[in-house]
């Protein structure tokens, strides 16, 4: 469902993505994890079509962002890592507003509205305004406006930022339920939250894909079975090895 | 009829973000304030004006128009862009299914919207001229014509500026820099001075007889209402809209 064929963006003289090359499929839920400063957002906003790629192709759904973005942004769900909300409207009339610019009508709008409220539990803080509420409910205003028109793709970059402990084990549920019908590709760079919610990981650094795989196999290709991927992500950086596809 | 339904997908699309633009605007203290004052300021040099001369003639409240106008509007426009970039809110609209252009009219309809409701707010003063004697009304309807192309224009302006800067108070200066330049070009006195500055090439006539809106402006509020001064408000609206939807475009890259 999504293409990325080697990417590379530049930011001026800065390359941010350097080559990435990857594909996530129906049913999926992908692990983009690197530190701070290391390409995942680029990466991310090139995938929404907020960015275009300095060079190399996306394929969503089979469609070129670069020629059809408008069609690739219907089929995608985006929550940018700044939550980008609207702080003086109410919660709800900022779901709907998104709603109806997704071109939602009607009954179909209220339907949408109604289950990804209740998919993000969000019934409690509709009438506040959206300044009102917690960090926590603020990411899942963002999640609710990403899941509203129930896109195939979703595209979430560091979703669990401002979560609590409980917050952070219902999000990870709640991805499992979402990725069933969906290719779901979030970045983060918390460890915890790839090893328990991913079935694959994608490991950058410094705007290189350093290696893509299971977990299983990534620990077997640096010649450590048991390790982690807090351990296999330091074994790559350090190395600069490039297992590519494990 | 595939055309007709992808025209009515663009403008609904476009109504969207006016109408949330609208909200907005109808919930900001800011917005509240600068129209009140706006509407003050103009009410009170009118009502000043007429009570001298004891005409009963809208006139002067059009001529001191443009003049209030070039703080007011940019003191609107400033945030339509500025905000979103600040706020990150600009991510989330690049990534709905909207073309930059539904963006663009979305927002600027929404600030002229606003700037027509405040504008309606001076409509006490053609009733009370009714109400004490016989005013020319072809000739204020005219001249609000004249005030709607003219803020039309400001907001354009105002609308492009603020997609160039996340900080609002550059946008404001920049918007009342551009609306300065639009009427005191068209300025009698200054038209003197730059021509006597350059007499071989009159610069002061060239530039209001090719920049400047007070002509136009002045033309309509004569009561004449001719194609050419609606064309050029309506064109050069359009040119900075165009070139606002540009730098969205471009922004990508």
């Amino acid at each position: 469902m999504i293409s990325a064929l080697s990417l590379t963006r530049y930011y001026g003289a800065l390359k941010a993505v350097d080559a990435v090359s990857f594909t996530v499929e129906r049913g999926e839920i992908v692990g983009f994890v690197g530190p701070n400063g290391a390409g995942k957002s680029t990466v991310l906003k090139m995938l929404s079509t907020f960015l275009l790629p300095t060079s190399g192709q996306i394929l969503i759904d089979g469609l070129d962002a670069a020629v059809e973005p408008l069609e690739v942004r219907r089929r995608i769900g985006y929550l940018s890592g700044d939550t980008p909300l609207y702080l003086d409207m109410r919660v709800d009339g900022f779901l709907r507003f998104v709603g109806r610019a997704r071109g939602l009508r009607g009954a179909e709008l209220a339907n949408h509205f109604e289950r990804t409220v209740a998919t993000c539990g969000l019934q409690g803080v509709l009438e506040q305004r959206v300044g009102q509420c917690s960090t926590g409910f603020r990411q899942r205003i963002g999640l609710a406006s990403a899941l509203i028109h129930d896109p195939p793709i979703l595209l979430l970059d560091e979703p669990t930022h401002g979560f609590d402990p409980l917050q952070v084990m219902a999000f990870r549920q709640l991805l499992r339920q979402l990725s069933r019908q969906r290719a779901v590709l979030f970045s983060t760079h918390i460890i915890a939250d790839v090893e328990a919610a991913s079935d694959r990981v994608l490991i950058i650094h410094q705007g290189r894909l350093l290696a893509q795989g299971r977990l299983p196999a990534l620990a077997a290709s640096i010649g450590k079975p048991q390790a982690g991927l807090e351990e296999i992500f330091a074994h790559l950086v350090q190395t600069g090895a490039e297992t590519a596809h494990a | 009829m595939p055309e007709l339904r992808s025209a009515r997908a663009y403008g609904e699309g476009a109504l969207v973000v006016c109408a949330r633009e609208l909200g907005a605007y109808f919930d900001s203290p800011i917005a509240y304030i600068c129209a009140a004052v706006f509407l003050a300021l103009s009410g009170t040099t009118f009502m000043n004006t007429f009570f001298l001369d004891g005409v009963v003639d809208m006139g002067p409240y059009f001529e001191v128009l443009p003049f209030l106008l070039i703080p007011f509007l940019p003191a609107l426009s400033m945030r339509t862009w500025a905000e979103e970039r600040a706020q990150h809110t600009f991510e989330l609209l690049l990534t709905l299914p909207l073309r930059p252009s539904q963006l663009v009219l979305g927002k600027y309809l929404a600030a002229l919207g606003f700037y027509l409701v405040v504008l309606a707010g001076s409509l006490p003063i053609p009733l009370m001229l009714c109400w004490l004697g016989d005013p020319d009304l072809g000739l204020i309807l005219a001249n609000y014509l004249g005030a709607a192309s003219l803020g039309g224009l400001f907001l354009a302006f105002g609308v492009f500026v603020s997609c160039l800067t996340r900080n609002q108070i550059v946008a404001f200066v920049l918007a009342a820099l551009l609306g300065f330049l639009f009427v005191f070009s068209g300025h009698e006195q200054v038209i003197e001075v730059l021509d006597g500055l350059s007499p071989s090439w009159q610069a002061g006539t060239w530039l209001a007889e090719t920049v400047s809106a007070l002509p136009h402006y002045q033309a309509l509020g004569r009561g004449v209402v001719a194609l050419a001064d609606l064309a050029y408000f309506a064109l050069l609206s359009a040119f900075f809209l165009w070139a606002n939807e540009q730098v969205l475009r471009r922004g990508k890259y």
